[in-house]
C-alpha cells in the first residue's frame, strides 16, 4: 500500500506541473480524487486491510491525501494566476501620449466671470440675467439717458428695423425701437421693475457697441455689473465692496481708488482704479478697471422706488478687460478667435 | 481738451509741481490723458558756445573735430561731432562734462575713435525739445557765450490733455479748469477784468451803414444773440504772447482777429464769430432756419446743403454761418478787413447737435454748444474779445450794439443738510469742511441754519452759479463735497453681507450645468460673435426668418445678423483651427440664439457642440470615429439639464439639400413654440466642404426659451423597484430597412404589456443587435430585442414567462408585418 501511495504521489508530482488549463486540471483532479480516481480506489481497498494494520494504513492514506490535495491546490493557483497574467499583455509604456482628446477647457471669459460671481456670492449677490435684445426704455430711458444723448445715436448703437418683433422681449413703451443692449444695466432696470428692494445682484453678460474691431475694441464684449439697493447704502459701502472684490481676486495687498467721474445713472459717480504693480504687462502704478457710483434718484423714480427711502450703488466693468489684465493678454480678438492654443492656456 | 499751465497761471497763482497739479485734476474728476512739456526742460551744464574751427576726424569719415568757445563756462573746448552742420560761426548748445541730458544721458570727457572730446554739441531731440534728429540746434540771435540753456531759450510750458466729462461744459475752458484748481489748492481766482462793458464809449460813431439790424426769427433755437461793431482795425499777425498761447494748445495762429476769437473761446468756453462788416449784404443779420436745399460753402471749402431744421446766421441774401458750427467761406475776416461785426451767441444744444451730425461737420465751437454754453456769462466773453481786438488790431468800438434775448434770469438754490450728505457718504466730514467746499467752488451759501436736532448739523441754502447747470439736487452737492474732500480719503470698511436674497437666474444655472458637462467630456468652450454675416446663417434658417434677424444699421457686412444657431460659429472656429494646423475635434458654446416663433423672433438660451472626425492627426492607437449616436448621447444630457427627458421625445427627420443638416443623418426634436427645440446629427457634407473643413462633422444644439427655464421644475418622486430576480428573453425581428427601430420597439412594448396583463411587469424592451446582409432578403434588417420581465413580489417561473413570450410572438405574427427570426 505504501508503495502504491508513493508511486501515486510521484506520478502526480510529475504530471501536475505540466497542466496548463482548467479543463486539463479538472480531468486530472478526477483521475486522482474523483469517485473513480486512483486515490479513491486505494482508499476503497481499506476494507481488505487487516484490522490491526488499519490505523497505520489509514494514517498513510491521509498523509498521501493531504499531500495530493496540496499539489492540486497549488496547481489550480498556478493556473488561475496564469489566466490573469494572460489577460494583461505586456506592461504599458506610460510615456506614450493618450490617444484620446482633451481634457476640455472652459473659455477664459467663463473662468473670470465665474470667479467674479463666486466672490460676489460670498457677500450676498445673486446672478441675474436679461435679454441681449433690448428696447430703448430699458437700455436708455430708465437709465436717465436723454433721447438726444450721443450714446443712443445710430452711429454707436445697433438698432433693429421698426418692423422687427421680438416675441419674448417686453416693451415698456408702445412701438419703441429694439436694439442690442450697450450695457448690462438694462438687467438692473428689469430686476428693479420685477419687485421691491432689497436687491443685490450681479449681472454678467454680452453687450454690443457699434465700433471698429481692433486690439481693444470688439463689436460685442462682456460686462459685469453689480447693483445693491437697500436702506442706508453709502459711498463707503461701495468702496468697501470694490476693495473686497479686488482683494479677493488679486490678493489682499491690492488697492482700489475712486476718481470722480460722470455717468447719467449714478450720482456721485466714480471711475475705479486698481493698484497694478503686480499685474503682468502693466507698467503703470494704477490702472482703470471700471465705473461705479450711487444710483441716481432719477433711476429709482423710473422704477417706482422712493429715493427718500432707498439708496444703492452700482458697479460695472468689462470682463475682457479684466481677463486681459489677469492673464496678460494684449489683444481682445483672441477671445473670439478660439484658437485652441489660446483656449488651452487658462483651464 | 488741451490746457496750458502758463495760461492757467493768468488766473490762479499755481506753484504746485506738475505732478501735484495732474493729480488734482484727476481727483477733481477729469482724466489727464497726457502731460506734454514744451520748451527746454531744466538742464544743468548745458550752455551757449560758438564753433571756432571744424576739421575732419583723422580716423572717421563722418565725424568732425571742432573747437568750441563756451566763454566763461570753460573757454575753448575740443569736441568730436557727428552732425553735418557743425560749421564755424554757428552758436550751439554745448553739454559740458558733468551735465545730464534727458533720458539720463551723462556727459563725460571721452575719447571717440582715439580723439579726445570734451563735451557734446546738441541736436534739438537730445535737449528734450522734440523734433527730428537732423543736425545741431543752431541758436538764432547772439546770446552771450556760456549762457545756460534755460536762460537762452524762452521758458517752456506744460500742457495737460484733459478729458472733460459731458456734465461739465464749464470746464471746456482755461477759466473753468482754473476755478477747479483754485478750489482744490485753496488759492484765489482772478477773473479777467474787461474794460469794455457793453456801453459804447463817448463819441462812438453810430455805424448803421455797417450793421443796420439784428433779427432773431428762431428764438427757440437761439436764446441769446449779440453783435458788436469794431471799426478801423488792421488785420495782421497776433502778438507773440497770443501766438504762444494758441500754439501751446495745438492751434495754428491765423491773424489777430481770428486768434482773439479762439483765445477767448479757450479762455471762457464761449465761441465767438467775426464777420467782415462790408460783406454782410443789406448790413443785416438774421438768425433763422435755413430753407430746404439752401446752400453754403463753409470755411473748409465744402458746399453744404441745408435743411429747414438747421439754424443759420444769414444776411439779407444768404446764410453766412451754419449757426454755432462753422462760418461761410466768403463772409469772414480777411487780410483787408477794416470793419468787423463780432457775434457772441447762445444756441440750443439739441439744434446744434442735430445739425452737426446731419452735416457731418464738427468744430471746437459746435463741440461746446452741443454740451452747453452758459448764456448768463456770454456777454463777458464778448467784452473780453472786444478788449483784445482793440489791443491787438487797433480800431474802435462803434454803434450800434445789439443784444437780442438773454433776458431769462438765472436763480437756482438747493437746500442740503449736513446730515443728508453724511448719510450718503457713510462717514463723517466736518460741517466746516463741507461749507468750505461750497465756498471754494463758488457755490454761495446764502443761508445756514441749524436743523431741529442740533446734533444733525446745519442746513445750507446753496446758490448755484449759472455755469453749474449740472447741479440741481441735494445729491449733486454730495458729489461736490466729496470731490473737494478727496475720494482717496473714503475710509476702508468691511462689506455688509446679509444672506442671499434669491437664487441665481435659471439661465445662468443652465449654462453652468451644460458647460460643466461638455467640458467634462473633453469639449473646448468657445465664444463667438453674436452677429454673423447673412451668407453664414442662410443654411440654418428660412429666408423669411433670416430677414427678421437683420440689424437696421450693421457696422460691417460680416456682422449684420443675429445668430439663429451656435453651430455656424463653431464651424468657423473649427475652420480657423484647421487652417492654422491646430488639431481639434470637440468644441462647444453657450449663448443666445434667435429663433422664429409664430412670425416673431424669440431670444433663446442655447448650447451647442460639435464633434469633428479627427483628420490629419495621426495617433499610435486608433480610436473609434464619432458618429450620430455620439452626439445623441450628449444631447440627452444637455436636455436633462433643462429638465427635458430626451428619450421620450419624438424625433423628426430634418435636413434638405442646401441646409445645414445632412438629410437622413440628422434629426430634430421639440418645437420652440412649446418652449424648446433640439437639432442633432451630421452637418451637411457639402456645406462642410464649401467651408474648407476636412472630415465629417457631427453637431448638436439645444435651445430653450428663458421663461421656460424659469418655470418651476417639479421635484422628482421616488418610484419603488422590485427586489426580485428578472426573467430575460431575446427576440429578433426582421423588418423593412426603412422601419425605425423606435417604432418596432414601441410596438413590441405594447404587445408585451398586453400579453403580460397584470400578472407581472415588462420592465424593459431594448434593442441589442442590428443586422442586415447575408441571410436576409434585400431591403430587410434584423433587430434583436432583449425583453426583461419581473414581478414586484415573487420569482417568476419559466412556465409563466414562456407562456407570455409565446403570446407575444403570436400577436406579433398576427398584428404586425414583422417576421420573427428563428
Amino acid at each position: 500500500m505504501q508503495d502504491q501511495l508513493s508511486a501515486l504521489l510521484a506520478k502526480a508530482a510529475a504530471e501536475l506541473p505540466a497542466i496548463a488549463s482548467r479543463p486539463e486540471f479538472e480531468a486530472a483532479k478526477a483521475r486522482y480524487v474523483g469517485p473513480h480516481g486512483e486515490l479513491t480506489g486505494l482508499m476503497k481497498q481499506m476494507g481488505a486491510v487487516p484490522k490491526e494494520q488499519r490505523p497505520a494504513v489509514g494514517k498513510l492514506i491521509n498523509e498521501a491525501k493531504t499531500q495530493l490535495t496540496a499539489q492540486l491546490d497549488a496547481t489550480l493557483a498556478r493556473i488561475a494566476h496564469a489566466e490573469l497574467a494572460a489577460q494583461l499583455g505586456p506592461p504599458v509604456d506610460a510615456t506614450l501620449p493618450s490617444p484620446d482628446p482633451g481634457p476640455g477647457t472652459c473659455h477664459p471669459l467663463t473662468l473670470v466671470r465665474e470667479e467674479m460671481c463666486r466672490i460676489l456670492r460670498k457677500v450676498g449677490f445673486v446672478v441675474a440675467d436679461g435679454p441681449e435684445v433690448e428696447t430703448e426704455y430699458y437700455c436708455f430711458d430708465a437709465l436717465n439717458t436723454p433721447s438726444d444723448h450721443p450714446a443712443r445715436d445710430e452711429k454707436d448703437t445697433f438698432y433693429f428695423p421698426a418692423s422687427a418683433r421680438f416675441g419674448n422681449v417686453s416693451r415698456k413703451v408702445p412701438d419703441e425701437k429694439y436694439l442690442l443692449r450697450t450695457h448690462t444695466s438694462s438687467v438692473q432696470i428689469r430686476t428693479m421693475l420685477k419687485g421691491p428692494p432689497p436687491i443685490r445682484i450681479v449681472s454678467p453678460g454680452r453687450v454690443y457697441r457699434r465700433d471698429t474691431t481692433d486690439a481693444t475694441h470688439s463689436a460685442n464684449f462682456h460686462q459685469l455689473e453689480c447693483l445693491y439697493v437697500d436702506r442706508n447704502v453709502t459711498v463707503r459701502d461701495l468702496k468697501a465692496l470694490l476693495d473686497y472684490i479686488f482683494a479677493s481676486l488679486l490678493g489682499k495687498d491690492t488697492k482700489t481708488r475712486f476718481r470722480p467721474h460722470y455717468f447719467g445713472y449714478t450720482e456721485p459717480s466714480f471711475e475705479v482704479d486698481l493698484s497694478a504693480t503686480h499685474l503682468p504687462k502693466v507698467k503703470k502704478p494704477w490702472i482703470e478697471i471700471g465705473g461705479c457710483g450711487m444710483v441716481d434718484p432719477t433711476v429709482f423714480e423710473a422704477v417706482g422706488y422712493d429715493p427718500a427711502v432707498w439708496s444703492g450703488y452700482a458697479f460695472g466693468m468689462g470682463l475682457e478687460r479684466l481677463a486681459m489684465l489677469l492673464y496678460g493678454i494684449d489683444d481682445i480678438r483672441y477671445f473670439y478667435q478660439n484658437d485652441l492654443r489660446f483656449l488651452k492656456q487658462f483651464a | 481738451m488741451k490746457i496750458s499751465l502758463n495760461w492757467l497761471r493768468d488766473y490762479v497763482p499755481l506753484d504746485a509741481s506738475v505732478e501735484e497739479i495732474s493729480r488734482a485734476i484727476t481727483f477733481l474728476g477729469f482724466e489727464v490723458e497726457s502731460v506734454h512739456q514744451t520748451g527746454a526742460p531744466r538742464l544743468e551744464q548745458v550752455v551757449v558756445g560758438e564753433i571756432l574751427t571744424r576739421a575732419r576726424h583723422p580716423n572717421a569719415d563722418k565725424l568732425s573735430v571742432c573747437t568750441v568757445d563756451v566763454g566763461p563756462a570753460g573757454g575753448v573746448k575740443t569736441i568730436v561731432c557727428g552732425a553735418h552742420n557743425c560749421d564755424p560761426g554757428h552758436r550751439v548748445f554745448v553739454a559740458l562734462p558733468g551735465g545730464v541730458l534727458p533720458g539720463n544721458f551723462q556727459i563725460k570727457q571721452s575719447k571717440i575713435r582715439g580723439q579726445a572730446s570734451d563735451g557734446m554739441m546738441c541736436a534739438p531731440d537730445e535737449l528734450g525739445l522734440g523734433g527730428e534728429h537732423d543736425g545741431l540746434l543752431l541758436i538764432e540771435g547772439k546770446p552771450a557765450l556760456g549762457t545756460p540753456i534755460n536762460d537762452a531759450l524762452p521758458p517752456g510750458d506744460t500742457v495737460f490733455d484733459i478729458e472733460i466729462t459731458p456734465n461739465r461744459p464749464d470746464c471746456l475752458s482755461h477759466l473753468g479748469i482754473a476755478r477747479e484748481l483754485a478750489a482744490w489748492f485753496k488759492l484765489p481766482l482772478a477773473y479777467p477784468q474787461e474794460k469794455f462793458r457793453g456801453a459804447l464809449p463817448d463819441g462812438a460813431a453810430e455805424r448803421r451803414d455797417l450793421l443796420a439790424s439784428v433779427r432773431v426769427e428762431a428764438p427757440e433755437d437761439c436764446p441769446l444773440y449779440s453783435a458788436f461793431v469794431v471799426t478801423g482795425i488792421k488785420v495782421g499777425p497776433s502778438p507773440a504772447w497770443l501766438q504762444e498761447r494758441l500754439k501751446a494748445v495745438g492751434l495754428r495762429p491765423i491773424n489777430n482777429v481770428v486768434d482773439v476769437g479762439n483765445y477767448v473761446m479757450l479762455e471762457t468756453g464761449q465761441p465767438l464769430h467775426a464777420f467782415d462788416a462790408r460783406k454782410l449784404a443789406g448790413h443785416e443779420i438774421v438768425v433763422r432756419r435755413a430753407a430746404d436745399g439752401e446752400k453754403i460753402v463753409t470755411l473748409d471749402g465744402r458746399e453744404r446743403t441745408l435743411t429747414s431744421r438747421m439754424l443759420v446766421i444769414a444776411d439779407a441774401q444768404r446764410p453766412v454761418v451754419v449757426a454755432g458750427i462753422m462760418g461761410g467761406e466768403d463772409s469772414g475776416v480777411s487780410a483787408d478787413t477794416t470793419d468787423l461785426v463780432l457775434e457772441c451767441a447762445c444756441f440750443k444744444r439739441q439744434s446744434i447737435r442735430a445739425t452737426s451730425r446731419q452735416l457731418g461737420l464738427a468744430s471746437d465751437s459746435s463741440y461746446r454748444y452741443e454740451r452747453g454754453v452758459d448764456p448768463h456769462t456770454s456777454l463777458e466773453a464778448a467784452y473780453r474779445a472786444v478788449d483784445l481786438i482793440l489791443e491787438t488790431a487797433g480800431g474802435q468800438v462803434a454803434g450800434p450794439a445789439f443784444v437780442v434775448g438773454g433776458d431769462v434770469p438765472w436763480l437756482r438754490e438747493i437746500v442740503v443738510t449736513h446730515d443728508f450728505i453724511t448719510d450718503r457718504l457713510g462717514f463723517d466730514v466736518p460741517a466746516a469742511d463741507m461749507r468750505a467746499a461750497f465756498d471754494a467752488l463758488e457755490l454761495t451759501v446764502t443761508r445756514e441754519e441749524e436743523t431741529k436736532e442740533p446734533a444733525r448739523g446745519p442746513a445750507w441754502t446753496v446758490s448755484i452759479p449759472s455755469w453749474r447747470d449740472d447741479l440741481d439736487r441735494p445729491i449733486d452737492l454730495v458729489e461736490e463735497v466729496l470731490r473737494l474732500y478727496g475720494t482717496e480719503k473714503i475710509p476702508a470698511d468691511v462689506v455688509r453681507a446679509p444672506g442671499l436674497l434669491a437664487e441665481d437666474d435659471p439661465i445662468v444655472a443652465f449654462n453652468r450645468r451644460v458647460t460643466d458637462y461638455l467640458v467634462g467630456h473633453d469639449f473646448h468652450e468657445c465664444v463667438n460673435y453674436t452677429l454673423r454675416p447673412a451668407r453664414e446663417i442662410a443654411p440654418w434658417v428660412e429666408a423669411a426668418a433670416a430677414r427678421e434677424l437683420a440689424l437696421a444699421n450693421p457696422f460691417v457686412e460680416d456682422q449684420s445678423h443675429l445668430r439663429p444657431t451656435l453651430v455656424s460659429g463653431l464651424l468657423e472656429t473649427l475652420k480657423l483651427n484647421q487652417s492654422r494646423g491646430v488639431s481639434v475635434s470637440r468644441l462647444c458654446e453657450t449663448g443666445r440664439v434667435f429663433l422664429e416663433r409664430k412670425g416673431q423672433t424669440v431670444e433663446c438660451a442655447a448650447v451647442a457642440f460639435l464633434v469633428a472626425e479627427p483628420t490629419g492627426e495621426r495617433s499610435w492607437l486608433k480610436r473609434e470615429s464619432p458618429d450620430f449616436h455620439t452626439v445623441k448621447h450628449h444631447l440627452h444630457a444637455l436636455a436633462a439639464a433643462a429638465g427635458v427627458d430626451f428619450a421620450r421625445q419624438p424625433l423628426v427627420a430634418t435636413g434638405s439639400p442646401g441646409h445645414g443638416w445632412q438629410e437622413g443623418h440628422s434629426v430634430g426634436a421639440g418645437d420652440i413654440a412649446y418652449g424648446w427645440c433640439a437639432r442633432l446629427g451630421l452637418v451637411d457634407l457639402a456645406l462642410v466642404r464649401a467651408l474648407g473643413i476636412e472630415g465629417r462633422v457631427y453637431a448638436g444644439t439645444f435651445a430653450i426659451l428663458p421663461e421656460r427655464l424659469a418655470a418651476d421644475v417639479t421635484r422628482r418622486r421616488f418610484t419603488e423597484f422590485s427586489q426580485m430576480p428578472a426573467a430575460l428573453r431575446d427576440l429578433a425581428l426582421v423588418v423593412d430597412t426603412a422601419t425605425p427601430a423606435g417604432d418596432v420597439q414601441k410596438t413590441l412594448v405594447k404587445l408585451a404589456r398586453a400579453a403580460v396583463g397584470t400578472a407581472f411587469a415588462v420592465e424593459s424592451v431594448a434593442v441589442f443587435d442590428l443586422y442586415a446582409g447575408k441571410g436576409l432578403p434585400e431591403g430587410k434588417k434584423s433587430l434583436a430585442f432583449n425583453l426583461v420581465f419581473r414581478s414586484p413580489e415573487r420569482t417568476l417561473t419559466d412556465e409563466e414567462v414562456n407562456l407570455v413570450f409565446q403570446r407575444i410572438q403570436a400577436s406579433l405574427e398576427q398584428s404586425t408585418p414583422y417576421l420573427i427570426r428563428k
